[in-house]
């Protein structure tokens, strides 16, 4: 076989070609892994919201928590079904909480947004020990304070320590503390008491939803039979990973499917212009070609060769193209989430998959736009290529 | 010859065409400056068909540079048809190179996407010249180098001499009063480039143009009337 | 013979590389005239919306409702003309959960005065008005339903729980084509009728007309200040300003796909300048030879920039070829109908085009600019040096 310094040599000595080839290609995988890493991004930021020991209630047929209401009385019924865990004083370890969003005026553009709104109870933050105050101070239960999470803290008008929102006409709550969740999407929320979050929003009386912690992950089948087969409550139970896995997936498919189809079409430019190149490569050495042949390589090898070039033009372009994308991960997107019709910061968040995934693309566009160039070079026959000069 | 072709003949009259006084011509290569001039005078005379020869690396095509004003002496002063072409800036040698220098390379002279006639009328297109001028000049230049029939070929339909005819052609369109001719048989087998060579002689004695011819070929050298030789940067 | 026509035919002269270039550039021209009509039509509601009708809803949270008789209230502001109220319904086809269109309960007789961008038949009208459980549909949406007049249906509420049941009663379109034609409207006395006490006599927004659109946000505020006195505080906004703080939420997405836009160019443009400039580095002696002749670099120049400017017009052409059957038959008619709320209508504007050539152009012009002075800086004897 011919060796790989000859590929890199050819490669080198038309730097500016390669270079712009390359370029392209690094381009579309750009693209590419900044969708892929936004769609992971989104799935994270939801999936570490939710805990696989964790289960939570709604009505059934709820698409979001925000859809279900659930009456007050259901919830003791739901916290002392079997499988809740208990904690030291024989409590149920478990939490209820409103939900619902406001519109709000986001800085930045000149238009509104809606961002949600959680009223929860006073034992929220032993329900979720990942959640911790990281400025101000935790709000006081009973009160018309809140809190907010970290991505929306300033990024709305009235939404940072100190200063107010009106929920009810003359009812502000104020901001106390900022929060941090384990870069979950709670930190896109604002959390206030339970019953000051109900008035503000005219549900007293009812919850969106309970959440408990089970005894453990397999006691899951046995609290849902427990809370379904009443079917008068017409409530149903889902792991909380799981509800959230849902939650993400519509957001996340759609940024995925958008992603691939703009690189389909990216990388038909950038395998052209691959080819291009390629075939300029193999006019311009049909000599060198003709040598080799001459020496004893064969067509195969030829072929082998002027692939494995494209390849390695290919590579160079698909780690510049994933590194680009790697760097993206400094960059905050928020957008609708379409099930909750809220905002939600999301990152580009990388995984292996998606950097080796993206630096394979390339390679294979690079043997795709390499194809044909290839096979004329191994056509070429050593007589042919004297007579070329 | 046609009274077409007579608007192609020069005036001879034996006064020298071109002067070079004290000619140095240096190159910088990597620390130390290279030679490849030194101290030369040459006159040319008006109408005379000279050929220079001399080893690789005896600065032949340098020398041709400098009286087709393609190039500047280091010193020295370089007068052609009366004007110093030291005086000139670019944009003016290029105009002056348009209208009196008429070129012949060795090989590439052609342009491949244009047919022998388009190549022959490139010259023109520096010119006021009416679209329909160009075409008469350039089919009458074709004429004279007997290539009139094959006007609309591509220079890939033509032989390596029937090339250098074009070239030829092209060469003479503008009214050039000197050809600079740089190995103009270099690359065709004996019979073509015998052919080109009694071109050159007719364009010498009948339309009597100043031709100055830089060859390896002996047989080229004798149809000049005049042959020298540099050596070293220098004449013999 | 001129140099442009020395242009165009060394571009003929590599045939090959000139199809394939001419192929990338149209390529990415309809990659980049696809994403320009997504965003175009994205945002079309906003221009599309009319000035000259306002809405009113719950000021903290569109998910709260408004006390019916808002609807009345509302008659005492100056300045305005016919109003109507609606009711998000929010529900599903039992048979396909994760379709989505939009049903709405309003009180038809009123919603068609205020609405009257919805055209229907006489004969629908007055079977749609004739039967409570009626409901006039979108034709975009009861084709791809199969549903028609006549038909029974069946859908799931969610807000309002349980199996509903409509009868189609007619079908609408719209005379303005950024209108969605994918809607199912029914009576809001159908609605209230079956709600509890606690739920019912309740509206979710308010569409008001407003006789000066001038006068549209002075109107606005009176209105909310006239309700903030009264139990439930109200945000009038006009729907042109709630269109726009709707996209506003997606200001990122909209962003991305500007950017994506971009992406596509530099890589036409990359493959422009990589096929120019081999262009010109072969032909260095021609060059050479005319600048012998005497031609200044400025010719030489103008050739090479010709010749940029001729592959990016033709592979621009070449794309925008493509791109309309592409849109107008295939893409364009499937976005139309299956996501017809976010896209009502899917089709090139000619702005687009004309951005996507001129664009194409003036990069082809842009990747030939390096080569260009590197070709006309040459000169004679260096080039012709090259190739003896």
């Amino acid at each position: 076989m011919i060796p790989i310094s000859y590929n890199v040599r050819s490669l080198a000595v038309r730097k500016a070609t390669t270079v712009a080839t390359a370029l392209g290609i690094g381009l579309v995988v750009f693209v590419l892994a900044s969708a892929l890493m936004l769609a992971h991004g989104v799935q994270k930021t939801m999936g570490k919201s939710g805990q696989p020991e964790n289960a939570i209630v709604m009505r059934k047929g709820s698409d979001s928590e925000m859809q279900s209401t659930i009456e007050d009385p259901l919830v003791g019924i739901i916290l002392s079904a079997s499988g809740v865990a208990q904690d030291a004083s024989g409590k149920p370890v478990g939490t209820a909480e409103v939900v619902s969003v406001a519109t709000m005026d986001k800085f930045g553009t000149d238009g509104v947004s809606n961002v949600q709104f959680r009223g929860v109870r006073d034992d929220v933050m032993s329900f979720r020990p990942e959640v911790s105050i990281i400025e101000g101070r935790m709000l006081s239960p009973g009160t018309d304070e809140v809190i907010v999470g970290k991505q929306v803290r300033g990024r709305f008008r009235g939404l940072d320590i100190g200063q107010s929102v009106d929920l009810r006409k003359n009812r502000p709550v104020r901001v106390v503390g900022v929060f941090a969740a384990n870069g979950s999407s709670f930190e896109s929320e604002v959390w206030g008491d339970l019953d000051t979050i109900r008035a503000g929003f005219g549900r007293m009386g009812n919850v969106s939803s309970v959440r408990v912690r089970l005894e453990s992950p397999s006691k899951l089948d046995g609290f849902e039979a427990a809370v379904e087969q009443d079917k008068q409550l017409g409530l149903e139970v889902l792991r909380e990973d799981v509800y959230y896995e849902k939650q993400s997936e519509g957001t996340s498919v759609f940024i995925t499917a958008m992603g691939m189809v703009i690189a389909v079409f990216f990388s038909i430019g950038a395998m052209i212009g691959a080819m291009i190149t390629m075939y300029a490569a193999v006019a311009g050495r049909t000599r060198e070609i003709g040598t080799l042949r001459a020496l004893g390589f064969s067509r195969f090898a030829i072929l082998a060769s002027f692939l494995l070039e494209a390849s390695l033009l290919a590579v160079v372009g698909g780690v510049v193209g994933s590194l680009a994308a790697l760097a993206m991960g400094a960059v905050k997107f928020s957008m609708m989430n379409f099930t909750s019709f809220s905002e939600i910061t999301f990152s580009f968040t990388p995984t292996p998959e998606i950097v080796i995934g993206s630096v394979v693309f390339a390679i294979l566009m690079g043997l795709l736009g390499g194809l044909f160039p290839a096979v004329r070079a191994a056509r070429v026959s050593p007589v042919q290529a004297m007579r070329a000069g | 010859m046609s009274t077409q072709e007579a608007t192609f003949a020069a005036s001879a009259n034996g006064k020298p065409i071109v002067v070079l006084k004290g000619i140095h011509k240096s190159y910088q290569r990597g620390k130390e400056p290279v030679n490849v001039l030194n101290g030369l005078n040459l006159e040319v005379p008006e109408g005379s068909f000279e050929a220079l020869m001399g080893p690789s690396g005896s600065g032949k095509s340098t020398l041709l540079n400098l009286i087709a004003g393609l190039d500047k002496p280091t010193t020295g002063t370089v007068s052609v048809a009366g004007v110093d072409l030291g005086a000139m800036s670019d944009a003016e040698l290029a105009k002056w190179r348009s209208r009196t220098i008429g070129f012949i390379f060795q090989a590439y002279n052609l342009i491949p996407v244009l047919s022998a006639i388009e190549n022959v009328e490139l010259p023109l297109l520096l010119t006021h010249l009416s679209r329909a001028d160009r075409r008469k000049r350039a089919e009458t230049a074709l004429k004279i180098v007997g290539l009139a029939d094959r006007m609309h070929h591509n220079p890939r339909q033509l032989s390596g001499g029937q090339e250098q005819r074009v070239a030829i052609a092209r060469s003479i369109v503008n009214d050039p009063q000197i050809i600079v001719a740089d190995e103009p048989t270099g690359d065709l087998d004996r019979e073509s480039a015998d052919e080109i060579l009694q071109l050159l002689d007719r364009l010498s004695k009948e339309f009597k143009k100043t031709i100055f011819m830089v060859t390896h070929d002996p047989a080229a050298a004798q149809h000049a009337s005049l042959v020298r030789r540099l050596d070293k940067g220098a004449l013999q | 013979m001129n140099l442009g026509v020395l242009a165009s035919r060394s571009l003929v002269r590599n045939r090959a590389r000139t199809v394939l270039t001419a192929l990338g550039v149209a390529v990415a021209v309809l990659t980049f005239v696809l994403l320009r009509t997504v965003l175009v039509s994205w945002t079309a509601s906003v221009d599309a919306a009319v000035q000259d009708r306002i809405a009113t809803r719950h000021k903290v949270t569109f998910v709260m409702t408004l006390p019916k008789h808002y609807a009345q209230d509302i008659g005492k502001i100056p300045g305005l003309g016919p109003s109507t109220y609606s009711n998000w319904f929010g529900a599903k086809d039992p048979n396909d959960e994760n379709e989505f269109f939009a049903t709405i309960a309003v009180d038809p007789v009123s919603f068609l005065e205020v609405y009257d961008e919805i055209l229907v038949t006489p004969e629908d009208r007055k079977r749609w008005l004739e039967n409570r459980r009626g409901a006039l549909v979108g034709d975009m949406l009861a084709k791809k339903k199969g549903w028609k007049v006549g038909d029974v249906i069946t859908l799931t509420g969610t807000i309002y729980p349980g199996d509903w049941q409509f009868e189609i009663a007619g079908l609408y379109t719209a005379t303005r084509k950024s209108v969605d034609r994918s809607t199912l409207w029914f009576h809001w006395d159908y609605l209230n009728d079956a709600l509890s006490d606690s739920r019912k006599d309740q509206i979710g927004w308010i569409s008001t007309r407003v006789r000066d659109p001038s006068r549209a946000a002075d109107i606005s505020k009176a209105i909310d200040t006239t309700f903030d006195e009264m139990e439930v505080p109200t945000l009038t906004m006009s729907e042109r300003a709630m269109n726009s703080s709707f996209l506003a939420s997606f200001s990122a997405i909209l962003t991305a796909l500007d950017v994506v836009s971009m992406v596509i160019l530099g890589i036409m443009t990359l493959i422009l300048g990589n096929t120019i400039a081999m262009g010109t580095r072969e032909r260095t002696g021609e060059f050479g030879i005319m600048r012998a002749i005497g031609f200044r670099p400025r010719h030489i120049a103008i050739i090479v920039l010709a010749e940029g400017l001729i592959i990016a017009a033709l592979g621009g052409g070449l794309g925008l070829v493509i791109a309309y059957p592409f849109v107008e038959q295939g893409l364009g008619r499937w976005l139309e109908e299956n996501m017809g709320g976010f896209f009502p209508f899917f089709d090139i504007a000619p702005e687009t085009s004309a951005m996507a050539l001129g664009l194409a152009c003036v990069l082809g012009l842009f990747a030939a600019i390096l080569p260009a002075r590197r070709a006309a800086r040459l000169n004679a004897i260096d080039a012709i040096r090259r190739i003896a």
